[in-house]
């Protein structure tokens, strides 16, 4: 049984000396409305405290006219009496119950007209009508035909008869708290001790209130602080840099031959922007052209500098890596950025113009590919990634290159990012000596698997619903 | 990306093994299974070996890889004794040519259109789009040797590929699809580029279009292949390509003069390499004999040559050989990456974030403390939402899109307010209070900095509200600021404030107009303020 209210205890309290009682009599008891004390008895019987019946009677009520009817005879009945034993109908017609009873005399029958005069049948009367209207009852057949007159109308009345049941008895036995309830503590109760002796509402815990929602980061955020957290527990120096990049830095230092299709108009957001080229850009220059002092080729063809001037919207964060290894060309540099990259693609479920990169480079005198796929290992475990495993792949600038994949449950092997070694001809040209471990990865995949969208644009466009529901805390597992 | 269409009959005749056996094995020297089909397979290759684009290609790469025939393969060239000359005019138009007879060639239907998606391969991956590289395929026995590559008055007429009238090289950039497609490669030239034989019959209006009299069938036998462009290298590549493949097809090659020289000569390169140097990149330990022999699984002609060093042959169909790490690459694949160990490197370095992140992350924990929702919108936006919702003039600095994709995406953000107010548009039909933050790039004269901006909607949100928290912001990041009264117009007057830092303005709040409201679909107040991250004490770049 739940917790009795006070309402509850009240009404058992009054029951348990009326045993049963109506509603209305229980109501002038408990100075409430009778609505009031139907529904503390439901709730009672609810707790198997009480029984309620529900009663419905039927009733008559008079209108105007039946009751005018009640206090001097049906219309019917007075013109009978004026016409006797019989009458001129011409006299009649003054009468003042003429209208209606000369109509219903002849409906009945009662009445035979010859030329102008009116003779009663024998032995006729209306007494059973007026009977049935002075004290009407629910059987009487001649009600219907009255009602159907609009002298009187049915009514149902509800009564509500309540009585308690031996455990709401021994609930009473047992002794109530009939104390007033408290809902809020007040300062001054809490202060002067009167806290002790208040009836403090009880609270039905299981019911849930209002919900709260917290402020709180997007969840797609917290997913870039996670790796953020892990790169930088592993060591690595967190680089930021600018939106707008010289293609210099974005493709020509990278050893993208300037007439590469990713380098096009239709996959990069130019800009009519453009910047001076670095003091030493001709030792690019002499790589694309020839491979410089390496053992390359280098692409041949010809490497104009107008096109190395102008501005993009970066296309990967490795235009800032880049430039991070050629301010600092001396090992070891260890450093990543995770920042906004942009391509110009068709906005879709699957396509973003802009979208989060995460780039790692490791630049020291004796690291190898080796320790590449160890630090994609360890990166890709820490993420919550069990199975890691590599396949070779191209990118033009790291050479060799791989693509790692991930063991998802219930997927399989899913394509999580590219990496290799930089290119001789990347670093070269910058004055870095020796081997540069480099590796990307798309943030929004793994945001994706994580947080179960099927709609890559819901991480900018969100949902609020998305925003306030999504738990904070996530199982570190890979998703 | 190039998807090659595999039949697996013809792979599995010229791979001499099971269908299983090849697919298995496909992805490890670098491709992905786009799907497999009842006959047929469409497998990736990456752009960096376009002499994988046939199954030709793929067919030796895999016997090598499988062990079945390892080593350089060696393709035998006989002189035609078929001359070309060029016109020194091309100079400046489209100067090199390349070109080959291949002859005993059975074509049936499938045979043809794998030729002809080798060569749409080639046009993409090594052409660029035929402006580097162009190639026509031709049956031999329809012309007569010499031939001559010229220079043409644009009014030279013939019967294009596919047609059956006669037109000028004019008429055929406007009304050939071919000629629409590629006009732009010689349009500008007073002279067009044109091969003729001897009679002066039309070869090829490279790189547009071939003449309809020499169009290739099932009975041609004999095939004369030209290739023209602007590049040596690639041109020389594109050749080979087409020549290799069509060998291991069973054709035999043979050189063409070209200007006084023998061409080609499907010769390898030949280049020394370091075993040492290997070792260190890969981080294996390999003998000399060892990675010779890896080599040879991948179709390199290798043999030690001394204590440390490898002689390689490099095949000349392989267009991606610039340097000796690209055949480290190789050893790597023949090597097996899983069997390579995968350890972290010992490098000792400390962690060091950066503090713009940092103080973006302050930013996030004091707004969280104040109940805000973090929203993270793009950062491509448009004048419509930046600038005239917000009956703001756009800025001096503001960064233009050259070429948009769509009317959405036509200027990188200055500011954060427009784009939670569009957020809040989005989320109308939410429950109320919705408050909302955010915090990253925004990009002016071409610098990348970062802002941070909150909104607040609902029926009470006013001034004071905007004002608390601009302050609880302020005073967090210890900012020293004042405060004036505001004429920005995307607020209500009277109800707007700008922050003063050193009397600079950094930021502004109030309560936003409600012409601004309605322009953005909203019905209830709203509270907003943004702060320029710069003015943080401590910050990388004021």
């Amino acid at each position: 049984m739940a917790e009795l209210t006070q309402n509850e205890k009240r009404l058992l309290a009054v029951l348990a000396r009326e045993k049963t009682a109506d509603a209305l009599h229980l109501a002038a008891h408990l100075d409430a409305t009778p609505e009031a004390v139907v529904q503390w008895a439901y709730l009672a019987m609810d707790n198997d405290g009480a029984k309620v019946e529900r009663i419905v009677e039927t009733g008559f009520i008079f209108t105007d006219e039946g009751e005018k009817y009640r206090n001097e005879g049906l219309p019917e009945t007075r013109l009978l009496a004026a016409i006797g034993t019989g009458a001129i109908l011409s006299d009649l017609q003054n009468h003042d119950a003429f209208k209606i009873g000369f109509g219903q005399l002849r409906k009945k029958g009662l009445i035979v007209v010859t030329d102008n005069k009116v003779v009663p049948k024998e032995g006729v009367s209306t007494r059973e009508d007026e009977t049935a209207l002075k004290n009407p009852s629910k059987g009487d057949s001649r009600i219907k035909e009255l009602i159907k007159r609009g002298l009187l109308k049915e009514t149902e009345t509800v009564h509500y008869r309540i009585s308690i049941t031996p455990a709401g008895e021994s609930l009473v036995k047992e002794g109530l708290d009939l104390r007033e309830e408290i809902g809020t503590l007040t300062r001054d109760q809490i202060i002067s001790g009167e806290w002790k002796s208040l009836n403090l509402r009880r609270y039905d815990v299981t019911k849930l209130p209002k919900k709260a929602y917290p402020g709180s980061i997007h969840p797609y955020q917290r997913i870039i602080a996670e790796m953020r957290e892990i790169l930088l527990e592993m060591g690595f120096t967190e680089l930021y840099g600018g939106i707008v990049q010289q293609s210099f830095w974005n493709f020509d230092a990278l050893f993208q031959p300037q007439d590469h299709p990713a380098r096009e108009m239709q996959d990069t957001f130019y800009l009519k922007e453009t910047l001076p080229l670095p003091p030493d850009y001709e030792r690019v220059k002499a790589m694309h052209l020839s491979g410089g002092t390496t053992s390359s080729t280098g692409w041949g063809g010809i490497w104009r500098e107008e096109k190395a001037e102008q501005c993009v919207l970066r296309t990967h964060t490795t235009s800032i890596s880049i430039q991070h290894l050629a301010q600092n060309p001396n090992p070891p540099v260890k450093a990543f950025c995770i920042g906004r990259v942009y391509r110009r693609e068709t906005i879709d479920t699957t396509h973003l113009a802009e979208f989060e990169q995460l780039e790692g480079i490791v630049m020291d005198e004796n690291v190898n590919f080796g320790h590449l796929l160890g630090i994609l290992h360890e990166f890709y475990h820490r993420m919550g990634f069990e199975g890691v495993r590599f396949k070779p792949s191209y990118y033009p600038y790291t050479e060799p290159s791989l693509d790692a994949e991930v063991f998802v449950e219930g997927i399989g092997w899913i394509e999580m990012g590219g990496a290799g070694i930089f290119r001789e001809e990347v670093t070269a040209p910058l004055g870095i000596n020796y081997p540069v471990l480099a590796w990307g990865l798309g943030v929004s995949r793994i945001a994706m698997l994580r947080l179960g969208l099927k709609d890559l644009r819901q991480l900018h466009h969100s949902d609020i619903a998305f925003l306030r529901e999504t738990p904070a805390l996530r199982r570190t597992g890979g998703v | 990306m190039a998807v090659i269409t595999l039949p697996y009959k013809y792979l599995e005749r010229l791979t001499r093994t099971d269908r299983r056996t090849i697919l298995d094995k496909v992805a490890l020297i670098g491709s992905d299974i786009e799907r497999m089909e009842e006959d047929h397979a469409a497998v990736e290759f990456f752009p960096d070996r376009p002499d994988l684009f046939s199954p030709e290609g793929v067919a030796r790469a895999m016997r090598g890889y499988l062990g079945i025939e390892t080593g350089l393969p060696v393709y035998p060239v006989k002189p035609s004794g078929i001359s070309f000359s060029i016109d020194p005019a091309l100079e400046k138009i489209r100067p090199i040519l390349g070109a080959a007879v291949i002859r005993g060639v059975t074509f049936d239907n499938e045979s043809i259109q794998s030729v002809m998606a080798l060569q749409e391969s080639l046009h993409w991956a090594v052409g660029r789009g035929r402006s580097k590289v162009a190639i026509g395929i031709h049956d031999l026995d329809t012309v007569k040797p010499p031939f001559r590559y010229i220079a043409s008055a644009r009014t030279r007429k013939f019967v294009p590929l596919d047609y059956s009238e006669e037109m000028t090289m004019d008429e055929i950039l406007v009304m050939h699809p071919k000629g629409r497609d590629y006009a732009k490669i010689v349009r500008d030239f007073p002279l067009f580029p044109l091969i003729v034989d001897a009679e002066d019959h039309v070869l090829s209006f490279p790189p547009i279009i071939n003449g309809e009299r020499t169009r290739v069938t099932m009975e041609t036998r004999d095939i004369l292949l030209d290739t023209t462009g602007t590049d040596a290298r690639a041109v020389a590549v594109a050749v080979n390509i087409i020549c290799t493949a069509m060998a291991e097809a069973g054709a035999k090659v043979e050189s063409v003069t070209i200007n006084g020289s023998e061409t080609p000569t499907l010769a390898p390169a030949e280049r020394t390499v370091s075993v040492k140097e290997c070792n260190r990149l890969l981080g294996i330990n390999l003998t000399t004999e060892e990675m010779a022999a890896l080599l040879g699984k991948m179709r390199f002609g290798a043999r030690p040559d001394g204590a440390d060093r490898v002689r390689v042959q490099v095949p000349c169909y392989r267009a991606d050989i610039m340097h000796d790490w690209d055949i480290f690459e190789d050893v790597a694949i023949a090597y097996g990456y899983d069997r390579i160990m995968a350890q972290p490197p010992a490098t000792y370095t400390v962690g060091r974030p950066n503090l713009v992140q940092v103080f973006a992350n302050f930013a996030r924990e004091i707004f969280c403390g104040l109940g805000y929702l973090e929203v993270m919108p793009f950062t491509l936006t448009s004048e419509e939402i930046q600038y005239r919702k917000m009956a703001r003039p756009e800025p001096a600095g503001t960064l233009h899109i050259l070429h948009p994709i769509t009317i959405d995406n036509t200027v990188v953000r200055t500011d954060l307010i427009p784009l939670l107010l569009e957020f809040l548009t989005m989320n109308k039909h939410r429950e109320l209070p919705q408050r909302l933050f955010s915090v990253g790039d925004v990009v002016e004269n071409c610098r990348t900095y970062q802002k941070t901006a909150a909104v607040s909607m609902h029926p009470g949100a006013d001034f004071s509200e905007a004002y608390a928290v601009a302050d609880a912001l302020l005073r967090e990041f210890t900012i020293d600021y004042s405060v004036r009264e505001s004429s920005d117009q995307a607020f209500i007057e009277g109800r707007r404030a700008d922050i003063l830092v050193n009397s600079k303005k950094v930021g502004v709040f109030g309560e936003i107009h409600p012409v601004v409201i309605r322009g953005f679909d909203l019905e209830h107040p709203v509270a907003a303020l943004e702060l320029d991250l710069r003015a943080v004490p401590g910050y990388p770049f004021p």
